[in-house]
Order: structure tokens, then sequence, then C-alpha cells
């Protein structure tokens, strides 16, 4: 008898995220046999940002997230750039890239341990940390004491991770210096000489702390490395340029399918947007975002979220630090739960590595910005990355003024609803076939949900089960041997299920 | 967790002063922190970016001197926070009304209140199979809150999504509950803005407030008066350093707020010493006029 389990919130993430699940018996094992993942949350933004200058663009955009709100202002400047023909100074470029990279780092550390640990071990014993679901809590005490205590070091690593980017970024978050024609802060030396001391504290906890406590996890829940794969269709729009017209990217754009190791180019005319299960008119339907439109509709039949389906070439893909990694060749070992969280550790150490090569390249004393005009009409775009992975915006200006833009989050991407033929979203998808011990507390939903690290300011509702949901086994168990060999020797794993 | 409310008082002495503390506040303050059964707090999240704890949580550290929000989560009962409670779904719910049955609360709202669509433009949580929106979950609660804090622009006034057109309707809290509210405005506030207020709440001070309902102590003085480029002279473009920002759109002498003295992330930088002219975020009207102030058209 198939029972049905609301999470509605499911904590622990940025925005408002609902999920529904269906839990059925399969060969024995109590399992989630179909999944919907609703956005709970409409702002409008892209009606917001008509009719204001362009130049508000970056400040706005950024109010999308508290979390990643950089990636934002990036790639609204990235965007007015081309729209006004301008291109940005050396200094402009790499400060931009800096205080990026310290968004990932802080969001990277925020993630593992205070969003997506809770899952895994228990917490201090006081509010909020307990009461909590206590099942399938595998480590023992002395190490979940450690992990406590790092759970504590990284609350102020992340700190510190903010206080370098606002070297540059003047404060965070929302930082106000992202601008079209560059940035508005100077190199200055003993800014230079700061961030220094900031990223070297912060890359040594990033690789004799973080990585060691993923690896570790990933050991002690090694089942993990073969669940909650979803769709294996990766999908990156790259990020970190370095060089002035953006060819070379510390971390490549491109995309694979069905979790293939052969990376194919990206061609972003293949991109559109579904609302045949979103709260928006169906006029609407299948829109490419440089023609999109938002036009809310509640209540609407069928419809069971504020979050459109975006999809390339018309299929799902998952987006974050697993598929920019895997797209760039740096992990490849596998696609699971705890692959996530691997690739992102990695991640973090890659970006703070470049980060280190970057700062010395900033020169002080030459220009940051470059004066331009704003055109009577224009239309571009700007692609980059968020830590939770591929962002764009793209833009339309008449008379001086936004007339359109539209904004695909990473988080629309992986929480999308099911599209136009029905096929689930990458969360949904990947909820599929997860065993579930105790329904009262499926602590292992919010274990698939938070290695995506969903970052909504929406939520997901799940408001009925379809009929014929699908059943997908259990994969098979690995032994931490098996985990070493996964990371260490590249020795590939079979994918999912 | 390694903090203490001892870290917490040593904190409060170090920077007595900014705080506006007497020695005999902190005499009571020692006094009311060493109450294991300290003030609840319930924090909501509305149609917001999180940005609002994002940077509460800065102010989060463990090596001396401590700083103080992780002090406040070990000095005070948080009851619900979405994005640190273990807790997930109806259990957590659980939590915000075992609290709100107790009474006598410190409601905490983040982010606006959505009244299009009758609400639905923003659920709070799922309750016994029913979706309750923000806008109600807001009003019950407000009900039996000793204190209701906005932190925050958006919960304050709308801020973000209530600009034009607002398409979903947002309004403040005090718009929609008909309370008072301490407005802690800021897009984000400072973290020790949210802090200065809540140890006022501790101490029992009563927090004096403008005609905004911003505590007078943090909002009285422009940013332009308290600006060290005051009367430089004018940059004429972005990225010239230690210049008076007007002519590219400061909102400083229009902005009401201690970020000149104060700075922002552990004295890093602030605005304006980053040549980003001020978007006026803690004003009321943030942002529903063009960011850039529009002498800057001229």
């Amino acid at each position: 008898m198939a029972t049905i389990k609301i999470i509605d919130p499911v904590t622990r993430l940025e925005g408002h995220l609902k999920i529904q699940v269906k839990v059925d018996t399969v060969s024995g094992v109590q399992q989630v046999v179909d999944a919907w993942a609703t956005g709970t949350l409409f702002r409008g933004f892209e009606k917001i940002l008509v009719n204001r200058p362009p130049e508000d663009a970056q400040h706005i955009t950024q109010r999308i997230c508290g979390v990643c709100p950089v990636p934002h202002g990036m790639a609204a400047v990235i965007a007015l750039d081309s729209a006004f023909g301008v291109t940005v100074p050396e200094n402009a470029r790499i400060m931009r890239n800096l205080v990026l990279g310290a968004n990932f780092i802080q969001s990277h550390i925020l993630h593992f341990y205070h969003l997506a640990l809770p899952d895994f071990i228990d917490g201090p014993s006081m509010p909020p940390w307990q009461p909590s679901w206590g099942a399938d809590k595998r480590i023992n005490s002395a190490t979940t004491s450690n992990l406590v205590n790092n759970y504590v070091t990284a609350l102020e690593k992340t700190r510190k991770a903010q206080e370098m980017g606002a070297l540059f970024g003047g404060r965070l978050p929302h930082p106000p210096t992202y601008h079209p024609g560059g940035f508005t802060t100077t190199p200055r030396t003993e800014r230079i000489t700061k961030f220094k001391v900031y990223l070297d504290e912060l890359l040594s906890f990033i690789q004799n702390v973080y990585i060691k406590d993923v690896e570790l996890l990933a050991g002690v829940y090694n089942d993990y490395l073969s669940l909650g794969r979803g769709l294996g269709n990766l999908l990156a729009f790259g990020v970190f340029d370095q060089d002035s017209n953006g060819a070379s990217k510390l971390l490549k754009k491109g995309c694979v399918t069905n979790g293939s190791t052969t990376v194919q180019s990206v061609d972003i005319n293949k991109i559109t947007e579904q609302v045949t299960y979103s709260w928006y008119t169906d006029s609407t339907n299948n829109l490419k975002p440089s023609s999109g439109s938002t036009v809310p509709t509640y209540p609407k039949t069928n419809a069971y979220s504020w979050l459109k389906a975006p999809r390339y070439d018309g299929v799902p893909y998952e987006v974050g630090s697993l598929a920019r990694m895997w797209i760039n060749g740096d992990y490849t070992h596998g696609i699971s739960i705890m692959d996530r969280h691997l690739a992102r550790a990695d991640e973090a150490l890659k970006i703070g590595l470049a980060m280190r090569n970057w700062v010395d390249q900033l020169k002080v004393g030459q220009p940051v910005f470059t004066r331009y005009s704003v055109p009577s009409i224009a239309a571009s775009y700007g692609l980059t990355e968020a830590p939770r992975g591929a962002l764009g915006h793209w833009l339309q200006i008449n008379n001086g003024k936004i007339s359109n833009y539209q904004v695909i989050t990473p988080t629309c991407w992986n929480a999308s609803p099911r599209d136009s033929n029905g096929t689930p979203g990458p969360i949904e998808k990947a909820l599929i076939g997860i065993p579930v011990g105790n329904i009262d507390q499926p602590v292992e939903v919010l274990r698939v949900i938070h290695s995506f690290d969903p970052c909504l300011s929406c939520a997901v509702h799940v408001m009925r089960p379809s009929k014929g949901a699908k059943i997908f086994t259990l994969g098979h168990y690995h032994s931490e041997e098996e985990v070493h060999a996964h990371r260490e020797h590249k020795k590939g794993f079979p994918n999912g299920t | 967790m390694e903090i203490t409310r001892r870290d917490f008082l040593k904190f409060c002495g170090v920077s007595a002063a900014a705080l506006g503390l007497s020695t005999t506040d902190l005499g009571r303050l020692e006094q009311l922190l060493a109450n294991p059964n300290g003030p609840t707090v319930i924090w909501l999240q509305g149609s917001s970016c999180t940005g609002c704890s994002i940077s509460f949580l800065n102010r989060i550290s463990t090596s001396a001197p401590t700083t103080v929000a992780d002090v406040l989560i070990n000095s005070i009962n948080l009851a619900y926070h979405p994005n640190l409670m273990a807790l997930a779904g109806q259990d957590a719910v659980e939590k915000a009304k075992e609290a709100y049955t107790n009474g006598n609360y410190i409601l905490a709202v983040e982010g606006g209140i959505p009244t299009k669509f009758s609400g639905n433009a923003c659920w709070g949580w799922n309750y016994n199979g029913k979706d309750i929106t923000f806008n109600q979950v807001v009003k019950d609660l407000s009900k039996r809150a000793a204190n209701i804090l906005c932190v925050g622009t958006c919960a304050a006034w709308g801020g973000i999504p209530a600009a034009s057109p607002n398409p979903t309707g947002v309004k403040g809290v005090k718009a929609v509950t008909r309370k008072k509210t301490i407005n802690i405005a800021g897009c984000p506030p400072h973290p020790d803005w949210i802090v200065w207020t809540v140890v006022q709440i501790l101490l029992g001070n009563s927090v004096q407030l403008d005609s905004y309902g911003r505590p007078t102590a943090l909002f009285s003085r422009t940013v332009h008066s308290l600006c060290p480029r005051r009367e430089t002279e004018e940059a004429e473009t972005f990225g010239i350093d230690y210049r008076c920002l007007e002519e590219l759109g400061c909102r400083g002498p229009e902005t009401m707020s201690n970020c000149p003295t104060q700075l922002w992330n552990g004295g890093a930088n602030w605005c304006c010493d980053a040549n980003a002219p001020c978007l006026g975020c803690t004003n009321p009207s943030f942002p529903f006029t063009q960011l850039y102030s529009q002498e800057s058209d001229d």
C-alpha cells in the first residue's frame, strides 16, 4: 500500500521547497516510487526589472539569492558588457573572479557542514539542532563530536570567506562593486595582502578538514555512492574567464548525456522553458529565454510549482559542481549523492588554488573601469555558474531601459517540475528508488535533495501522486575499499541503479 | 558547541560602547544569560532571498573574541529557523507551534508578505496536508509574540519583491498584522544591528523608533554625514579611490545608516570605500526608484 509523505518545509536549503514522495515496498524494500518537487515562492524579478535603467540589473538580480548573490551580479554584468559593447580591464576581470570565487568557497563549506551534514550526524544538544530525526545515524560518537566541532569551525571559515570577498566586493552578501564596464574597487596593496592571508587559511581548511570529512562521510555511507543518480545528463555554462574574451575558462562549458564522458558543445538556442506543470500561462510554454515571458496564473489545472521546467534540446539536465567537474574532466568517478559532495569539495580546492594565482595578477594603479554609453536598443545574454549550477540572464534594452529580462537559475534546472512530456526534473528523478527506513523520519529523502544544494527562493510541493508510478530497483552496496578505489584509482562504478 | 555565555559577555564587554550598553546593562545581561531558559525566537522566511540570515551568520566564529551570532544561538532558544534546524516538514512546524503555545517569544521575520493570488505566491508550510500561506503564518504567530522584529527592508516595508509592479502584492509585516514592529532595515542589515536589537530586548530596554519603525540608535544619521569622503573632490567615473560619489548617484545624503563607522564584514570594507555609491538599502523606498540617484543623470 503506497503512502504519500509531504515534506514542507524542506529545511536547510535556501528558499521554500516542498517535496511530496510516494513510498511503497518493492522487492521487500520500502522506497520512494514517485516524487514531486514544488517551488512555493514566486516574486516576479523579471517583471520588476522591466522599465528600470540597465545598471540596476546587477544589483536587483543579486537579491534573487542571498546565499549566491555574486553569480547573479556576474551574469548581469556579462550581459550588460555585451549589450554596451565594452571590454573590461584585466583588473576588473580578475576581481570579478576573486569575489565570485570567495562566494563559491563560502557556499560550498556552508552547504556541506551546515545544510547537508545534519542529515548524517546529531548536532549539538539544543535547538535548532535538537530534536532531530534519529534515523540511520551510523557515525560513532567520538567521530560525531569531531564533526560537530568542524561544523562550528566551518561557521568561522564561511564568515572569513565573506570577509575575503568583501575586500574587493565592498560587503557581502550583495556586493555593490560589480558594474558594467568593469568593477568599482581598486586593487590596493593592503587589500591584496589581506586577501592572500584569508585565502591561505581557507585553502588549509579545505585540504585538511573539508575534503577529509567528505571522504569520511562517503566511506561510512558508501551505499550513497550508488544512490540518487537521477538522469545522468549534466550541463555547465562555464565560469571564471582566464583571458579578456573569455575563451579560456577555469571550468569549461559543455554537456553530457546519460553519464557519458564524451563532452558535447552547448547551443544556447536549444534551451527552452516549459510551464505545463507550472503556475504560468500555457501560452508561454516552451519559449526560448531570449524571448521568454513570465505570466503567473494561479490556480491552474495540473500545475504544482512556481518553478518553470528548463529543458535543453527538450530534455532535463542536472547542473552543479559535479556537472562542472565532470565536463572539465576533473571528476568522472560516478554520479550519486556522495559523488556530488565529493566533486563539490574537490571544486572548492581547484577554485581556491586558481585564486591564489589570480590575485598575483592584479596590477596596483592600473584601471578597473572602462567608460561606455547605454545604447537605445540592444539584446544580449550572460552565462556563468553559481555554486549550485549553470546560471543565465537574458536581456533586452529598448529606449535605454530594460524591456525584457529572463533568468534561469540552477535550481530551476535541478528542482524543475515535470515537463510537457511528463518527464520529471532531476531531483524528482533522483528521488525515485531511494530506500526509506522510517517513513515518519524520511531522512534519506533529505539526503537526496541536499546533495543537489538547492537554492530555491521558492518551495517544492507535491500535489498528488501520478498514476502508474514507475518502479526502480535499488543500487547495490559497496565496501569502504571500493569507495577508496572510486576516489583514488578512478575505477568507475556502474552507474546508479 | 564551544561557545559559552561567558564568551558572549566578553564580546559585549569589549564592544559595550558600540552596543550602547552601560555597566548596569552588562550586569543585568549577565543575569539574564545565566538563565538556561533563554527567550524563544521563531525566525520565519517569506518573500526573501535569505541574505539577511546569511548576513547574520557572518558574525559567527569560534575564536576569541567570540563573535555575537553563534553566542546568541546558544543563549536564546532558536525554536524555528528554516536554514539551520535539523528537523524538516511537519516535525519542524511543530516546534514553531510549541513556541506559539508557550507565548512570549520574539518573532523575527525575514522577507515580505505576498498578498496576491490569495497569498499563494508564498507558502509558509504544510500542516496536516494543507498548504498554509506565509501571510497566514505571520498573522497567526504575531498574535502571541512579545516582540516582532523585521529583519531587513523586505519584512519592514516590502523591499525588493514590492518594487513596481509589485507582481505578488508584497507588503511589510506591520501593514499585514497592524502590530508594532522593530524594523532593522538594510538589504541586508548589518549583523551588529540585529544583535544590538536583540540585546535591547533581552535587557528589557524600550527601543526608541523613528517614524518608520527603525531604532533611532542605529538609524539617526545619514551615511553622507558620517562619510570620510564628504566634501572631497567628486568622482566623475567609477573606479576612482577616495573621492565623493555623489555625481555617480550616491544616496548617502538621504540614507540613514552608520555604515561609514560600523564598516562591514569584520571591518573589511563598506560600499563607498569600495567606490560603490550607496544604494540607500535602509530606506523605506528601497528599491522603488532607480538605484543610482537621478542626480547622476545630469
